[in-house]
């Protein structure tokens, strides 16, 4: 296993996992998501070819409510 | 037809929403169908999987008509709030984005520096920018001036139901301001919409005093009415002032009085 850093935490997953397998494994497949990785924008049809390395910081950012 | 141009689209509704503090995401969709907004602004947050119900991007999506307008909340800077914009803009698909950058969560007062570091910037990459602020004719030309689709100065503080305490300066911003004056926050009912729409506001944004409602779905739908008297007074002409009583009745020719 590799650590990366999700949304300010520790996480561990599987080397060689993309940006798309951390979203499965994170349960947010389905969910409308921003997601940043080392602070640059992945878009959704860059997702399953952004390979994650030990020690990157990846954010994963819905709406929710605001005013 | 009286439409609210914002940047190059327009909106047949004047009342804006806010979709936080809800008891749960069921009310606030029904909230929004009632009220009519078409205009709706919500929050860039972490993903949280015991929160999952939190992704509003899809529930909204699905009621139609609807434009997100993303807020900048959380941030405290020109920076963050750059970098907060340009993800919820990856995220919505849409150019509006609410500048809102207040440091202080002991009274959320907008950071009147950041914010216009940050609007100017925002304007200047095309997003439709719409600032909140505090209720200052001066910085309100000044965002206007560099390219902001909209001010949204403050009628109270966030969340606090205290109304239009900023009247006397919201009338200035209006009477100074060549784009859509909006106040942002502070109200409590439909009737301070109505008074902010009879100045010549241009729309109003409401969230807590819808959210935090008896009945939400019931307040909101008040608010929508509230918005549409208001501007249908403005638009019609309120009589001017008079220092003294003005007869609405003839007051001669009375009972073989003779004039």
């Amino acid at each position: 296993m590799i650590t990366i850093e999700l949304n300010g935490n520790k996480q561990e997953i599987p080397p060689g996992s993309s940006v798309s397998d951390l979203l499965a494994l994170i349960g947010s497949i389905g969910k409308n998501t921003a997601v940043l990785l080392n602070e640059k924008i992945v878009r959704p049809e860059n997702r399953s070819t952004a390979f994650l390395q030990e020690g990157d910081r990846v954010e994963v950012l819905i709406f929710a409510g605001g005013g | 037809m009286d439409l609210l141009p914002l940047g190059s689209y327009t909106f047949s509704s004047r009342l804006i929403l806010g979709t936080g503090k809800f008891s749960d995401t069921r009310t606030m969709l029904d909230a929004v169908r009632a009220s009519g907004a078409e205009l709706v602004t919500v929050a860039l947050r972490r993903f949280n999987r015991e929160q999952m119900e939190d992704d509003l991007f899809g529930p909204l999506s699905e009621i139609g008509g609807i434009t997100l307008m993303p807020n900048t909340s959380g941030a405290s800077s020109a920076a963050e709030a750059v970098r907060a914009a340009h993800i919820a803009r990856e995220l919505s698909g849409s150019p509006f984005v609410k500048v809102e950058i207040h440091p202080n969560p002991q009274h959320l007062m907008p950071d009147p520096i950041e914010t216009f570091e940050a609007s100017k910037i925002l304007a200047s990459e095309g997003f439709i920018v719409m600032p909140y602020i505090s209720a200052d004719p001066v910085l309100a030309k000044r965002l206007e001036e560099v390219g902001c689709a909209s001010v949204m100065p403050l009628g109270s503080a966030i969340g606090s139901g205290q109304g239009l305490k900023t009247s006397g300066m919201l009338d200035l911003i209006i009477r100074e301001s060549t784009v859509p004056v909006i106040v942002d926050a502070g109200l409590r009912s439909p009737g301070e919409a109505a008074a902010a729409m009879e100045m010549g506001c241009a729309a109003v944004l409401v969230n807590s005093a819808i959210a935090a409602a008896g009945d939400p779905v019931a307040m909101a739908g008040a608010f929508s009415l509230g918005v549409v008297a208001g501007r249908r007074a403005f638009t019609a002409g309120l009589m001017p002032k008079s220092g003294h009583a003005v007869a609405t009745s003839p007051l001669t020719s009375f009972l073989g009085k003779e004039p």
